[in-house]
């Protein structure tokens, strides 16, 4: 049984598969995580717990993630924020350094890859 | 004698003394007569130049005189009279030949005579001038009709009343094939016909009716094809009876060729914007089944590992050594506690089952695109409107899910003789519109909009409707949206040519296109094909 002792992530993305298929990659991590299928289920979690990190995706209905991000900076600003999205080049240039957005990363996933960068984001 | 307007003006040489005294008698023509007296020759002559003199009188006691004003005056200037005291006939024959118009002796009676030899020779010349005038007016119509029908940019044609061409201009005989001489009195109606072929040019003639903007296909002599749009109307002489008729016409192939262009042009406008909603639609899944994929090859190595052990368990039963049995047994429990096989084989099972979701999702849209894209084979096809509308839907949707809902609501309809490719472009555009104007509404405000799309028939045709509730259109603006490059989007997020595009597209075809809205809460399109196959045969 994966021990689930670690740091706690919330994902977010309107797309249930994407969700469940994050989980599985994530599996073996160690991470506690909580996923939400909208900004305003994310946000819900926020209100009633706190996480170490949160990986949201881009492009969602009624808001995109960047602005997501920005609203759970102002909740959770101890949460470590990352982004991920198909289409990198739809963020605009400066945005992740002026929302302290510490990762990008790109739809399809590596999975080794991806790992890495949760662990070196989640490990301080 | 008629009396021409305005009153005479004659010029009268004479010496200031010795004269005979012609001015004097002319003095009897009355008031609105004009008698310029002169006495030197080269300000006579001057004077009779003068424009609206209508005679010079010369008296022939300076005789070098008359003579050089007969030199200088003839032969298109007025005519010269030239009087004396005493004029023989042996010296008026002389002046007659060297161009005088009359002679008159002023001895005796010839005084009397003078005043009406001057009206008779103005009353000539004036038909002379008149004549002339005229002359000069037809040649210059003449010269000015040719010159306009030569330099018009368009095709022209006249016939007489058999239909046969009297005149062309250059420009028809290029669009022809032929030369302006070769059309000459030639029968045209082997070459202008309307569709249900009968000669424009010979209907006009028969009914007497203008016809205006028909368009039609002419081959030439070197079998090549040109579309030509037509318009004829009958001529007729002063006294009404039909004189032939006259065709204008223009090559319309560049214009084809634009319009062409310019449906391609919309095309990939919106092939552009769509092509990244469906990236994502496509990316999406193949980001899951991507992952689930490793993770799956990942289960497949720990129920391996699980495999292995239970085949050594079943070699520990088969040889029946007890400790190796137990021991085995351990590690297969503490293995599928490890690998958590329950959840391995129900979590192995969802992922498959989200995968093929995932590439069903794929497959669809890629279908829908490839049937979106293909090219129209330039022939009328019967199409399924309704599988037209939902496979344009499937390729639009992605790009608007986050803001819309799509409602359906698709009715059994009759196959409709169209080229699909462009009523799809038509579906296409209504979409986008509608998403954009409910876009415009509802902002990031976390509303969602609403897209309806229903088909029905009516009658002899069928009709697509697409409402949305977005900002709707302000009366004042629904004249407009037809026309090409309007548009009340904001810069670069149109190109005008929407809606004018659909519009055209759908005339072609025969049909109409229905608008309603109620500003503020969104907008109807309608598209109505007619079931039989009319409109313009061109793709």
């Amino acid at each position: 049984m994966p021990r689930a002792d670690g740091p706690s992530l919330l994902i977010v993305d309107d797309e249930a598969h994407i969700l469940s298929a994050l989980r599985r990659t994530l599996r073996r991590e160690g991470y506690e995580i909580v996923t939400a299928e909208s900004v305003r289920e994310a946000l819900q979690v926020l209100e009633e717990r706190p996480v170490d990190g949160i990986l949201s995706d881009h492009k969602m209905p009624h808001m995109n993630g960047d602005e997501f991000l920005a609203l759970a900076a102002e909740r959770r600003p101890d949460a470590v924020r990352m982004l991920i999205t198909g289409w990198t080049e739809e963020i605009p240039p400066g945005r992740l350094e002026e929302l302290g957005i510490c990762a990008l990363i790109t739809k399809p996933w590596d999975d080794t890859r991806l790992k890495a960068t949760l662990r070196r984001a989640l490990s301080g | 004698m008629s009396r021409s307007k305005p009153g005479v003006h004659v010029v009268v040489f004479e010496p200031a003394t010795g004269g005979c005294g012609a001015s004097r008698l002319l003095g009897g023509l009355g008031a609105e007569a004009r008698i310029e007296v002169l006495s030197d020759v080269s300000a006579a002559a001057a004077a009779g130049r003068a424009p609206g003199v209508d005679l010079v009188v010369t008296d022939v006691a300076v005789e070098a005189g008359a003579s050089r004003l007969l030199d200088e005056l003839r032969p298109d200037g007025p005519p010269v009279v030239i009087t004396g005291s005493e004029l023989g006939t042996e010296a008026a024959l002389d002046w007659f030949r060297r161009g005088a118009a009359d002679c008159v002796s002023l001895a005796g009676r010839g005084s009397e005579a003078l005043a009406v030899v001057v009206l008779e020779q103005v009353r000539r010349w004036r038909a002379v001038r008149e004549r002339g005038a005229s002359e000069r007016r037809i040649r210059d119509l003449e010269r000015f009709n040719e010159d306009v029908i030569r330099n018009m940019n368009s095709a022209v044609l006249v016939m007489d009343p058999e239909g046969c061409v009297s005149a062309c201009n250059a420009s028809a005989a290029q669009i022809l094939g032929r030369s302006e001489a070769d059309l000459t009195g030639r029968q045209v109606d082997d070459w202008f016909r309307d569709e249900s072929g009968e000669g424009i040019v010979a209907r006009s003639l028969a009914t007497g009716a203008r016809f205006r903007g028909a368009e039609t296909l002419i081959t030439r002599p070197d079998r090549t094809v040109v579309p030509i749009g037509i318009s004829c109307a009958p001529i007729t002489a002063a006294d009404g009876s039909l004189r032939g008729a006259v065709a204008t016409f223009q090559d319309l192939s560049e214009i084809r060729l634009l319009q062409r262009q310019v449906l391609q042009t919309e095309k990939l406008a919106s092939i552009g914007q769509l092509s990244a909603g469906v990236a994502h639609e496509i990316n999406n899944p193949t980001g899951f089944i991507h992952a689930n994929l490793y993770q799956m090859s990942e289960y497949v190595g720990d129920l391996r590992r699980v495999w292995t052990l239970v085949e050594q368990l079943q070699k520990c039963v088969d040889q029946g050594e007890r400790e190796d049995l137990r021991r085995t047994s351990q590690e297969l429990a503490s293995l599928a506690e490890e690998v958590d096989v329950d959840f391995l084989l129900g979590d192995l099972a969802k992922a498959i089952r989200e995968s093929q979701e995932g590439a069903e999702r794929i497959r669809h849209i890629v279908h829908d695109l490839r049937d979106f894209s293909h090219p129209d084979t330039g022939e009328r096809v019967l199409a399924d409107v309704n599988q037209c509308l939902d496979s344009t839907a499937t390729i639009v949707w992605p790009m608007m899910k986050h803001l819309v809902r799509l409602e359906k609501e698709y009715r059994d309809l009759p196959a409709v003789p169209c080229f699909p490719t462009q009523i799809k472009q038509v579906f296409t555009n209504l979409m986008v519109n509608a998403y954009q104007s409910i876009e415009e509404k509802v902002g990031s405000e976390g509303e969602i909009g609403r897209i309806q799309l229903d088909t029905s028939r009516r009658g002899d045709c069928v009709v697509v409707s697409v409402s949305d509730s977005g900002v709707g259109i302000e009366p004042s603006r629904v004249d407009r949206i037809f026309d090409p490059f309007f548009t009340t989007k904001k810069v670069g997020a149109g190109t005008g040519l929407g809606l004018s595009t659909c519009f055209s597209i759908v005339q072609r075809h025969g049909g109409t296109i229905e608008v309603e809205s109620t500003p503020g809460e969104g907008a109807t399109f309608r598209v109505v094909l007619p079931l039989d196959e009319c409109g313009d045969a061109e793709s």
